[in-house]
């Protein structure tokens, strides 16, 4: 346990909540326009056909309306485009991310030392990317990695070091930018990211983790992820956000496109802490071949609003999906998210674990899909979601929908609302602990099953982050 | 939404109906609002995910579907008891049209949507149900025959203090005369629960595969009071069946009951809802279907817990059953909670007959079929036992059998 002295010992709230003075090497202006797009596509000297997409991307934009028609939608009136900053180049001599941290500008070196990267870097991962502002400013992986061909890098390097696969998987099968308004955005203006590609038979034992900070104001992070697992490997790759918190809106837009080949294992695990003047809109999706195993770990903690639904389309036979998530909704938060499948073949599984907890006024809601396509048979999927509520002031939603087409199939959704047990908390503090400690281990306890799932250093930042939610109410 | 106009409809029909059945003034007012509403109003809420749209009441052709002045019907009403009224709306204008006038449209807003803007301004038949305070009857009936291209139907059930009623509600296609091709049948129901009043409202929809069918019933409870539905649909091309309680006295309760069986090409959307908008509520929906065929089900609960609604107690399940490799099942339960002093829960399934089910008994040496059938007819044993009326659970036990010949 010794390890995770480091963790326990640092203060959290502080770790997030602190802010660098802006230096930029290239800040676009405010908005969204097609000059905007050539002048960032030009600073990052893009093949042509990238910038191309970029500009079809803005056209489909501004064509789409804003997801305002779903039933309970997040309030997105705020989220002016004209009055975000998409693209901050920080200050650095490296593009495409320096390998070892001494070689940072001492601001950003300590912002992510605060955020204990480097120190979980040495601990844990096979390698750590780190993005702050728009650009990728570290990134490393062991050299074993390395050596068995395993790619790791910041997506705007890929565009050039490894175009062939960029061209033929960004943006094309999984999120097309049609999808949704700010998949679109996102093929606008996206930046930053990483790349990660796993070669045949490769397991990469340890996780790899990006890490992405915004510090400024009124900015708009849309970074792309793009993960490549060839057929029998395994990865787990790990996201963490955060920024500190401003009075205007900052926006974060990430595009995560996952391909799990055959008999391929890709685990996703992000942990969001973004402040709370932070509109979190993305959109990630997978498709897993024949046999490929897909599993979305996700921890929504921070962020005013948050529409998530991380997706999986289970294309080959016997692909499967496993999705865990959890949500905490304090006060002013609106986190709407869950899960979507499509079986599209046969001797699919899936199964959706979420849990929920709202208080102070925060609405947490289970939006989710699951479709089982015609001729999927022999599928099943099973879907539970449990929400706690702390208060008559929160909300706390659930809405699934189901769309089964086959008749050989299992299908089963499960969800219970409720509140903290008075049982439970007499129990407690019957055996000397106060009602705040009581509520924090109850909260602890009904999010177990989602933390056990994290490596231990993560599952220990979320408890922490729980814990940090639950003292400013309780106290 | 570009709401259909009706060429055909015009405040001179409006007034040719209220005319034919001598109403009040204040009824024929509540009809020209409605049409008046038809203008902006929009048609009912229809789930929507990526790419598709579950069902799709745009593409039905009102201006065929509507013929407002050639509507006819053949309703039988017993009451069963001298002590409450059981009457169509024009017998009841004499006596009762104080009551009626206090409480139509009170608990169904006519302008809610499209459909029940049309409903109200067309209606030609219906049923007024009054239970006086105190009143026990259990054998209300109503037993409808549809005998034209479309008929509009609006009943209204006051059930005073401490009044306790059961009415069992029957539409079935009867002669058409020449009336060929599509049509259309609207139902809407408006309970009234009184404090500590208990009503049971039954309602069975056999209606003929040309026959498009919008129903919404809605029931608002009083303190203690309990408004239980039974929902059963086995008829129509397309049946958009709502049924809904707004439960605002405290420690009041509401139960909704559904079935379906859908064969060849019918779509059921079918709806339960309910609101806790008081203390000490409790809700329980339980919803059982069968699909065959190229049958689609659309189901849709929600329990919907307000901000004041403390000790509340919400339960829904849901189960289809298809039979048939080209069935469609779309489910969404949803839960609504603003109150942490709740307990909700919430289930649905979507599965086919048992394999090892199947096996055990052909091991008994029961042909296939046979077994099948059993299987289909145990599936609806949970709802059937919630039935509390003997002849009502006989009726769908009957059509469940019918139906798998």
């Amino acid at each position: 346990m010794s390890s995770q002295d480091h963790l326990k010992e640092t203060d959290t709230e502080a770790r997030f909540e602190f802010k660098k003075e802006e230096k930029s090497a290239f800040r676009s202006e405010k908005g969204l326009t097609e000059e905007t797009i050539r002048v960032i596509s030009e600073d990052k000297d893009e093949p042509e056909w990238m910038l191309e997409r970029r500009l079809r991307a803005l056209e489909q934009f501004k064509a789409m309306p804003m997801p305002t028609d779903w039933p309970e939608a997040p309030d997105l009136s705020e989220v002016d485009i004209d009055q975000i900053v998409p693209y901050i180049r920080p200050d650095i001599d490296v593009r495409g991310g320096v390998d070892d941290w001494t070689d940072l500008p001492e601001e950003i070196k300590d912002t992510f030392d605060k955020l204990g990267i480097p120190e979980a870097e040495k601990n844990a991962l096979s390698g750590v990317g780190a993005q702050y502002e728009s650009e990728i400013v570290y990134q490393n992986m062991q050299e074993r990695w390395e050596e068995k061909g395993v790619v790791f890098c910041d997506m705007d390097k890929a565009v050039q070091e490894h175009e062939e696969l960029v061209k033929e998987y960004f943006m094309t099968k999984a999120v097309p930018p049609s999808d949704n308004k700010f998949a679109a955005l996102h093929g606008a203006i996206w930046s930053g990211g990483s790349f990660v590609y796993v070669p045949e038979d490769t397991t990469v034992e340890m996780p790899i983790q990006a890490y992405f900070r915004m510090n400024s104001e009124g900015m708009g992070q849309f970074e792309h992820t793009l993960i490549i697992a060839e057929e029998g490997s395994e990865v787990h790759y790990i996201e963490g956000c955060s920024a500190p918190k401003y009075s205007a809106f900052n926006l974060h837009s990430g595009g995560v496109e996952v391909f799990v080949g055959e008999d391929a294992h890709v685990q996703y695990s992000t942990v969001q802490n973004w402040s709370k003047n932070t509109y979190n809109l993305n959109t990630k999706r997978a498709i897993a071949e024949k046999g490929g195993r897909m599993e979305w770990i996700s921890g929504s903690m921070g962020s005013k609003a948050t529409m998530l639904y991380p997706s999986t389309i289970l294309k080959g036979r016997g692909a499967s999906d496993n999705h865990i998530t959890i949500a905490f909704a304090g006060e002013g938060q609106d986190i709407d998210t869950g899960a979507k499948v499509y079986h599209n073949a046969p001797e699919t599984k899936s199964t959706i674990e979420s849990k929920s907890i709202s208080k102070d006024g925060g609405r947490t809601n289970y939006r989710g899909l699951v479709h089982i396509a015609d001729g999927a048979s022999d599928s099943s999927t099973a879907v539970e979601c449990d929400a706690l509520m702390f208060d008559n002031e929160s909300t706390s939603d659930t809405m699934p929908y189901m769309e089964i087409n086959e008749s050989k199939v299992d299908v089963a959704h499960e969800a219970t609302v409720g509140k903290i047990g008075d049982e439970d908390i007499f129990y407690l503090q019957s055996r000397g602990l106060d009602d705040d400690d009581a509520k924090q281990m109850i909260v602890s306890g009904f999010i177990e099953p989602i933390t056990e799932e994290l490596p231990i250093e993560y599952a220990v930042e979320l408890n922490r982050l729980v814990e940090l939610e639950m003292e400013g109410s309780l106290g | 939404m570009s709401t259909k106009a009706i060429e055909s409809l015009s405040e001179d029909t409006v007034r040719r109906i209220a005319e034919e059945r001598d109403e009040p003034e204040w009824l024929l007012e509540t009809r020209l609002d409605a049409l008046e509403a038809l203008e902006t109003a929009e048609l009912p809420d229809v789930i929507q995910t990526p790419g598709r749209r579950w069902t799709d009441l745009e593409a039905l052709d009102f201006e065929a579907l509507v013929d407002p002045l050639n509507q006819s019907d053949a309703t039988e009403r017993t009451a069963g008891d001298d002590e409450v009224v059981v009457a169509p709306f024009t017998e009841a204008f004499d006596e009762h049209g104080d009551t009626l006038e206090e409480h139509f449209g009170s608990v169904l807003d006519p302008e809610h949507n499209y459909l029940t803007a049309l409903s109200v301004a067309l209606f030609t038949t219906g049923t007024f149900v009054y239970v006086p305070e105190g009143v026990d009857v259990e054998d209300v009936k109503v037993r409808a025959e549809m005998n034209s291209r479309s008929l509009f139907s609006q009943t209204l059930v006051v059930a005073e203090e401490s009044s306790s009623v059961t009415i069992l509600e029957s539409i079935a296609s009867g002669e058409a005369g020449d009336v060929e091709g599509d049509r259309y049948f609207s139902n809407l129901v408006e309970v009234v629960g009184g404090e500590n009043a208990d009503v049971q409202f039954g309602s069975l929809q056999n209606l003929d595969d040309d026959t498009y069918t919008y129903s919404l019933k809605r029931g608002v409870t009083d303190t203690y009071a309990t408004i239980d539905w039974i929902e059963s649909n086995f008829g129509s091309k397309l049946t958009r069946s709502d049924v809904e309680t707004e439960l605002n006295g405290d420690g009041s309760e509401s139960q909704i009951v559904g079935t379906f069986f859908g064969s060849e090409d019918q779509h059921f959307d079918v709806n339960a809802r309910v609101w806790h908008q008081a203390e000490h509520t409790t809700a329980d929906l339980v919803t059982r279907g069968v699909l065959d065929d190229v049958a689609r089900s659309v189901y849709e609960g929600v329990q919907d817990v307000g901000e004041d609604a403390w000790s509340t107690s919400s339960y829904q399940r849901e189960n289809t059953l298809m039979l048939s490799d080209d069935a469609e099942a779309d489910a969404s339960p949803k839960l609504i909670i603003h109150n942490h002093d709740t307990e909700a829960s919430h289930s649905a399934t979507v599965g086919q007959v048992d394999a090892e089910d199947l096996f055990y008994l052909e091991s008994r040496s029961i042909d296939s079929k046979t077994a099948r059938n059993m299987l289909v007819e145990g599936f609806f044993v949970p709802v059937l036992e919630e039935i509390a009326v003997d002849e009502f659970r006989e009726d769908v036990e009957d059509l469940v059998v019918e139906r798998l010949q």
